[in-house]
């Protein structure tokens, strides 16, 4: 039984790079916190595993994690089966492999992976978006964390900042907002940054991707961190709850969006004040 | 059945009342209150304090005529517009034949502001010609300026005083009326260096710019209204202007200015701002936002430049 307020940790970070050495670095240190934390690690890459192994010998306890079992270095086909993932299938492989980790003793599990193959065309980008999110959700509950790593240039910024916007945490900057997972007693997700008119259709896409379930006729959106939303993407807020029979439900500081609500007359939209 | 002056007229039949004296005001508005009363359509008062007052002891007790606070719907013009629009539509539905209403804006509404309201007096021709409404606009004389009087004719089909009602000479249809350049009272603000200048800024620069120079001064509220307000421009200045669009924001005692230029002609819409675009396209709804959301907006077309003024806090500056 899931306890939805469990406090368990949640890392679940977008990592975009154009030098895949410097991700290796980055990735480094997310491996590193995770077996200090006494977590399973797994670095997931493309490729045969023998030349990752060889680069992350360096990383203090990472050969000896190896020997123990306590890191992985995973085949890419292997992990994410499939040429475009399917996603409840695929989060159901890292819940059993999350689990797996906690009754060998570990404290949760951590996967650093360099998806980029996976995102190639507009049907794997769609699907793998729409993992991104449920996946998101399972990490809120239970103790995987996970690192993805997408290549800007094979990628192209537009795809980047489709899949960085999924994330509570990225390192892409020309992203503004964030739609990703809370607690499933707080709403049916979190909202923060800015959206407006220049953002306005990557929001639609990313409302889309995550596929929000609303609950008692009701999506709420955790908009604490919201610092600013215009009438498009209100009125962008508003058709996507009238499609799943629903009143958004925007509980955010920014008081403007409640006076945008009536003065453009989006009466499936509610805003509530909230710190 | 229509009664009164618009009786046999279809839509706004839309009236200027240029008074003298108190006396003349009641001398004119008191018959066509009654008369609205009498012939059983909705009549309602929208005038300051002090003439409300004037025309409430001049009505007899229980008159049925409905008073409404003229300095809230008169707080902006595009809300004007639609929280006429509103009523206007309610008594319509209620099966009003025609509507009576008297209204007058604020005697600040006559001075550096003047430039919006002389906009909305024009647009309101075309604005509330789907109703029945047959409306007087009071202007005292004793206080309105000479400039403004001219406007009023302008925007004024017809004039009607104790004398007797007449149409108005000057009066210019809307869309050439609102086309024609207006040049705004210049802040004084602007002949000081802005605080903040930049050039080709995105929306996100241009909404950190509003927070950066906040200390206070505005009200949770009015700031964030004029930083949705300055999102709106600079986005509309950056998809449907001509670079550069430049921004630059001035800080005074009691308000904060924003110009926002670029070097395209601007809306080409004459209600632009005043009235939501249909289509929803242009700008249009984001520069009705903006009107909504700032204590003053100006509008000004000059040395190859579209320049919009917008002002959060007091907008009634003196020199």
């Amino acid at each position: 039984m899931i306890n939805p307020r469990a406090v368990v940790p949640y890392g679940h970070v977008c990592w975009s790079y154009d030098d895949p050495a410097a991700f290796e670095r980055r990735a480094r240190r997310f491996l590193a916190d995770g077996l200090a934390a006494g977590e399973r690690v797994w670095y997931v890459a493309p490729g045969p595993p023998e030349p990752v192994v060889e680069r992350l010998a360096g990383l203090v306890g990472f050969t000896e994690a190896l020997r123990r079992g306590a890191a992985l270095v995973p085949g890419l086909d292997s992990t994410y089966p499939g040429g475009v993932i399917e996603p409840v299938e695929q989060v159901r492989r890292f819940t059993a492999a999350t689990e797996e980790a906690l009754a060998a003793g570990y404290t949760g599990l951590r996967v650093v992976a360099d998806v980029t193959p996976l995102v190639r065309t507009p049907a794997q980008l769609r699907a793998f978006a729409r993992y991104e999110h449920a996946i998101d959700r399972y990490m809120r509950l239970r103790p995987l964390a996970g690192m993805c790593g997408y290549h800007r240039a094979a990628l192209g910024d537009r795809t980047i900042a489709e899949l960085a916007c999924l994330h509570p945490v990225s390192n892409v900057p020309d992203v503004l907002f964030r739609l990703y997972a809370c607690h499933p007693g707080d709403g049916a997700a979190a909202l923060a940054g800015e959206l407006d008119t220049l953002n306005h259709e990557m929001f639609a896409t990313a409302l889309e991707h995550a596929d929000l379930s609303p609950v008692g006729g009701e999506l709420v959106m955790r908009a604490g961190d919201l610092r600013f939303i215009d009438h498009n993407c209100l009125t962008r807020l508003h058709d996507y709850a009238g499609v799943r029979d629903a009143t958004a439900v925007l509980r955010t500081p920014w008081t403007a969006a409640a006076r945008l609500v009536e003065l453009l007359g989006l009466s499936g939209v509610r805003v509530e004040a909230a710190r | 059945m229509r009664t009164g002056a618009g009786a046999g007229h279809e839509g706004y039949y839309h009236e200027a009342v240029p008074y003298r004296s108190d006396e003349e005001l009641l001398a004119v508005v008191l018959p066509f209150l009654l008369g609205g009363v009498s012939a059983g359509e909705p009549t309602v008062v929208a005038l300051g304090e002090r003439t409300a007052t004037l025309v409430r002891a001049a009505l007899p007790a229980g008159s049925g005529v409905t008073f409404l606070p003229g300095g809230d719907l008169y707080a902006r013009p595009a809300v004007a517009i639609r929280s006429y629009q509103r009523m206007l539509a309610g008594y319509l539905a209620e099966g009003a034949r025609q509507i009576r209403i008297v209204g007058e804006v604020p005697p600040a509404a006559l001075g550096v502001t003047w430039d919006w309201w002389a906009r909305y007096e024009s647009a309101i021709n075309h604005a509330y010609d789907s109703f029945p409404l047959w409306s007087m606009c009071a202007y005292d004389t004793r206080i309105t300026p000479s400039a403004v009087l001219r406007d009023v004719l302008r925007t004024h089909p017809r004039v009607v005083t104790a004398d007797g009602r007449r149409p108005s000479e000057t009066y210019t249809e809307p869309k050439a009326y609102l086309s024609e350049e207006r040049s705004p009272v210049p802040d004084p603000l602007q002949r000081t260096p802005p605080l903040v200048e930049l050039v080709d800024p995105s929306p996100t620069q241009a909404r950190q710019a509003i927070h950066q120079v906040d200390s206070g001064l505005l009200p949770t509220d009015e700031l964030e209204d004029l930083v949705v307000a300055v999102s709106e421009v600079v986005t509309n200045a950056l998809r449907h202007g001509r670079p550069p669009v430049r921004f630059r924001l001035w800080v005074g005692a009691d308000r904060v200015v924003v110009a926002v230029s670029d070097e395209g002609g601007g809306p080409t819409d004459p209600f632009a701002g005043l009235l939501p675009t249909a289509d929803g396209g242009a700008g249009g709804l984001g520069l009705w936002i903006t009107y909504q959301s700032c204590n003053h907006v100006a509008l000004h077309r000059g040395q190859g430049a579209f320049t919009l003024r917008l002002t959060a806090g007091n907008p009634h500056f003196t020199d």
